[in-house]
């Protein structure tokens, strides 16, 4: 996360209180103690909700970034602080480096119109609108041409394989549709900055995931920048570049899938990672030794340093010494012991 | 919560018991000592109405020159309503409506506007039919407009959320006869009154319905809105107010059926000849069959009016062929050029005279046939029932009623039973019942008309604390206390006696004809269509078959308002019953429960909130017709706005009406505080 050029989205010290005069009383709170725990406590205190508690992350342009928590860990009132359905109660939120906690209502208006799209997780959709209507709405309210605006609906319609539904009305729809439906509103205007609510946590699991992997086929032909919001793990290690896993209002951990399975930074993250299949989401850098000091037996299953776990184990099924671990030129870059990669893979049992 | 009370000694209800019977013990034992301890002396009572009169009406003289333009100015969209409703020849005002019928609801809603219209014009009320609908065409948009308006206000300005809900809960307790009397002080003499009371009782269902449809828009639904970029109007009118549709039909439902039933009670002012007038005019002059006739039209109107715009509020309507309704409007156009001479003048197709006549006649015979029978029934209602209610079992029981005379020995012994059985059920440990009781027993010995005055501020005010803490107890009391020194509270108790009395009345009788439609399908499909109609029909037209049999009195007012409040109390206890989770009975039926346990151990603990709710349906409706039925004799504060309204008396009618809408709130904060309390018991 180094670099000179402005994230996508930027969070700093962000708070979200529920409750009467909870700004005021945050605030207050702020000048007396130091410590978010504190703050938390002397909320708490008042009979206060902070749902949201100093909050910071940053987002590259074209990341998709997952929030991932369990119900209410406060991921679904981050979300909506950050495309400012609620607008927030103390701190910095950037999108695009424009300062939009102290934005107008008109220049809101106006980035919701062109840089943001959100998908939510019970759709959303207009009842009273045919799904042309539905996608073609955010245009409509800019004044755009009927015409103008059933052309370029269409064009997203066809994305989210919707084309011939143009004229159903939602409930007429099954739950995956209705969700592309939502899919295509967001996109109709071109957005940069994309939030989805977890989309699709309404649906049954095989349409969950064909929805999932369309959803990154449009992503990766778009490059927007996302934030997911889902309370499943599988869901967030599948799309994610980085994952924040968030509990009680505050974020734990963020880094990379392999990072979150492989080095939990404490209990409630490895209770999460648990019943996760290691194999297919952490490579065999993440488990090899570096080959100084290390000796390696006369096998060489040819295994590389971005290898899963899984496809590596399946190459040592039948040895016992340890193994080299080569880059793409051959060079020795590590040594594993097999037993090492089985253990690794091992579901979790409780352990002290 | 009663749990640990309990622990400490006592329950809630039996704490409460055990003070109000105390103060009631005390006031019936010092009474003779204290007299003002039974009655509330008159030197005590502040001049409140005649103060309320002088400030109301002074503040109405600096409104009257303003009111009194709107007056002339409403004038006219009236006259043209009535205009076009005049001289529009009939062929092709029934073709209009069929055609609209069609529109709506298809062959079924075509031919019932094509009979009910076709029955007016029959009847030869065809004139003061359109003179009635002509009002309603004018009040409705009026309230639809004002409702729709303080239904956005109240969904824009939260705070403004909890005085506009309490404002509307005030326009709607306050009865209707009570509006008329400043308005008419305001107004001056005309239709435009009835116009404005109408439009004042209709807009607050429409303002509920689109408040409710407002807030009952998907919350995700709102923020997809917002996150389209559109403006607060156009999330307003694109978004949220097309998705709360459904809900607001319902209102327009609702406002059309109140404008009606307003219009046709603001007769009473007369001055114009509208149906609503024709069925007081038959009445007053004894006609039955013409009152039954005139009544008649208000409900054909009341249905045609009520399913058409019903199908409104349909989740998904669709609308029928509407070449077919211009054909039916076409002919009607050509009908009423072909005939145009010969169609003459509507109100002489009295076609329905002779039946009219032949209802009438039969009519007489049937009652001096039956006279006996029937004065038999009225006189033992009364004497058996409604009268130790109202002056206790020491007055009522006299040689001439009963067939002997009530002694104090007699109080005695049954002082001394009611205790022994509150001792017996204090001892099986439901000391709140046997208080109860005992309470009942004092009440019946007294009368609820004569009951004293500090036992009735005690014993609501702590019944208020049971049902919902210590805020309502004080609102409950603070309220009542204003009815007591404004001098009103003799006809208060009147009202409260008669209204109490047709209420238990309405919760046995619809109670048991719930259950019974729980049970038994057969008979739900025999009770449905009945429901359906007593609901559709005006308070008003409830009055002509009470006055047809039992004569002016307080017993024909007794049954009128039982037919009309009867109604929720059967609706909500069958839905109640039915609505229990399938998942509870198959568990109870697993268990090895009979029918008859299922009914009592599962059915009923799971239905008790919704079937209080109905009683509190009830209550309000029973008071609703309360002031109606003073038209036909009645006691009480409804006599007293009756009367208000005769005599112009704004400060009478005002106060009279406030107290009655006093009565209507506390009953109504009672029964929801319980109903709220067996919901959380429940976990619903």
């Amino acid at each position: 996360m180094t670099g000179s050029e402005t994230p996508a989205i930027s969070c700093r010290n962000l708070w979200q209180v529920f409750g009467d005069n909870a700004d005021s009383a945050l605030k207050q709170a702020l000048s007396h103690h130091n410590n978010a725990d504190e703050v938390s406590q002397a909320l708490r205190a008042k009979g206060l909700v902070p749902a949201v508690q100093d909050v910071n992350f940053e987002v590259k342009e074209g990341e998709l970034f997952v929030i991932m928590g369990l119900s209410g860990s406060g991921k679904s009132t981050l979300i909506r602080c950050i495309s400012q359905l609620l607008p927030a109660s103390g701190g910095e939120i950037r999108i695009e480096g424009e300062d939009i906690v102290s934005a107008s209502k008109a220049r809101l208006i106006a980035l919701r119109r062109k840089t943001l799209g959100m998908v939510f997780q019970h759709f959303g959709l207009f009842p009273h609108m045919t799904v042309a209507d539905n996608v073609a709405y955010p245009l409509r309210v800019q004044g755009i041409k009927r015409k103008t605006r059933r052309a370029k609906a269409q064009e997203v319609i066809e994305l989210v394989g919707l084309a011939g539904r143009e004229d159903r009305y939602p409930r007429e729809l099954s739950g995956g549709q209705r969700q592309r439906v939502g899919i295509a509103r967001s996109l109709v205007t071109d957005c940069s900055v994309w939030f989805l609510d977890e989309p699709f946590s309404a649906l049954d699991p095989l349409i969950r995931r064909q929805l999932q992997d369309e959803f990154l086929d449009i992503q990766a032909k778009l490059k927007t920048t996302i934030v997911f919001i889902t309370h499943d793990i599988n869901e967030a290690l599948k799309l994610a570049d980085r994952i924040a896993i968030m509990r009680d209002g505050k974020i734990v951990q963020i880094g990379t899938p392999a990072d979150i399975v492989l080095n939990p930074v404490d209990d409630y993250v490895r209770e999460f990672s648990k019943d996760v299949a290691k194999g297919r989401h952490a490579n065999v850098a993440s488990v090899m030794q570096s080959p100084e000091g290390n000796s390696y037996g006369v096998d060489d299953p040819g295994l590389r340093r971005d290898m899963t776990l899984d496809a590596a184990l399946a190459r040592c099924m039948e040895l016992y010494d340890p193994v080299p671990v080569r880059d793409s030129n051959g060079t020795l870059v590590g040594v594993i012991n097999p037993a090492d990669l089985a253990a690794a893979l091992q579901v979790e049992t409780d352990h002290v | 919560m009663s749990n640990a009370l309990a622990a400490r000694g006592l329950g809630k209800g039996a704490l409460a018991a055990l003070i109000a019977g105390v103060v009631g013990a005390f006031c019936l034992l010092f009474e003779g000592l204290w007299p003002w301890l039974s009655s509330y002396p008159n030197d005590w009572v502040l001049p409140a109405s005649d103060a309320v009169g002088t400030a109301v009406k002074s503040g109405l003289d600096y409104v009257k020159p303003a009111a009194r333009v709107f007056s002339t100015l409403m004038a006219y969209p009236m006259t043209a309503a009535n205009t076009v409703l005049a001289v529009l020849p009939w062929p092709l005002l029934i073709a209009a409506t069929v055609a609209l019928g069609w529109r709506l609801g298809g062959g079924k809603m075509a031919a019932m506007a094509a009979i009910g219209l076709g029955l007016v014009l029959a009847s030869g009320y065809w004139q003061q039919g359109m003179n009635t609908l002509a009002l309603v065409a004018v009040s409705v948009p009026l309230a639809l407009l004002a409702g729709a308006m303080i239904g956005i206000f109240a969904n824009e300005f939260p705070r403004f959320r909890a005085p506009v809900q309490a404002l509307l809960d005030v326009m709607q307790t306050v009865p209707t006869f009570a509006y008329l009397t400043p308005l008419l002080v305001l107004f001056g003499f005309g239709p435009v009154v009835g116009l404005i009371a109408s439009a004042i009782y209709a807009a607050p269902p429409m303002a509920r319905n689109v408040l409710l449809g407002l807030q009952r828009v998907e919350a995700e639904v709102k923020e997809a809105g917002v996150m389209s970029g559109g403006t607060r109007m156009q999330q307003l009118f694109q978004v949220e107010i097309p998705a709360a549709k459904v809900q607001i039909m319902v209102g327009v439902n609702q406002c059309l059926m109140a404008a009606l039933s307003m219009v046709i009670i603001a007769a009473v002012i007369g001055g114009f000849n509208d149906i609503g007038w024709e069925v007081l005019l038959t009445m007053r002059k004894a006609q039955f069959g013409p009152a039954m006739l005139a009544g008649s039209v208000i409900v054909i109107f009341a249905i045609l009016i009520d399913r058409m715009s019903a199908t409104l509020a349909q989740e998904r309507r669709r609308l029928w062929d509407g070449r077919i309704s211009l054909a039916i409007l076409l002919l009607g156009l050509v009908v009423s050029l072909v005939f145009w001479r010969s169609l003459g003048d509507p109100d002489s197709y009295q076609l329905l005279d002779p039946v009219a006549n032949g209802l009438d006649s039969w009519l007489t015979d049937f009652t001096r046939a039956n006279a006996e029978l029937l004065t038999s029934f009225k006189n033992g209602v009364m004497f058996y029932v409604l009268l130790p209610l109202r002056i206790g079992l020491d007055q009522a029981i006299l040689p001439f009623t009963w067939g002997f005379q009530w002694t104090s020995g007699m109080s005695l012994g049954f002082y001394a039973v009611a205790a022994l059985v509150a001792l017996g059920l204090a001892l099986r440990g439901q000391l709140t019942l046997g208080v109860v009781v005992l309470i009942a027993a004092g009440i019946l010995e007294t009368g609820v008309s004569q009951l004293p005055w500090p036992f009735v501020l005690i014993g609501i005010g702590t019944l208020s604390w049971v049902a919902g803490g210590y805020r309502l107890a004080l609102l409950s009391v603070v309220l009542l206390s204003t009815i007591l020194v404004s001098g009103l509270w003799d006809r208060a108790l009147l009202s409260l006696y008669l209204s109490g009395a047709a209420v238990f009345a309405c919760a046995v009788l619809g109670g048991g004809v719930g259950v019974l439609s729980a049970v038994s399908p057969m008979a739900w499909r025999l009770v449905r269509p009945i429901c359906d109609m007593l609901q559709t029909i005006p308070l008003f037209v409830f009055l002509i078959p009470v006055l047809m049999v039992f004569q002016i009195g307080e017993f024909s007012a007794f049954l009128a308002i039982i037919a009309y409040a009867i109604v929720p109390m059967i609706r909500y206890t069958r839905q109640g019953l039915i609505a229990t989770p399938d998942e509870m009975i198959e568990a109870a039926t697993a268990s090895g429960a009979t029918r008859w346990q299922m009914m009592r151990d599962v059915r009923a603990p799971y239905a008790a909130p919704t079937i209080l709710l109905g009683l509190n349906q009830t209550i309000l409706y029973a008071f609703a017709m309360l002031v109606i039925a003073a038209l036909i004799g009645t006691t009480g504060l409804g006599q007293s706005i009756y009367l208000a309204l005769g005599q112009a008396d704004v400060g009478l009618g005002i106060s009279a009406g406030a107290a009655m809408a006093i009565l209507a709130l506390i009953a109504d904060r009672i029964v929801q505080g319980f109903a709220e309390e067996r919901k959380k018991a429940l976990g619903l």
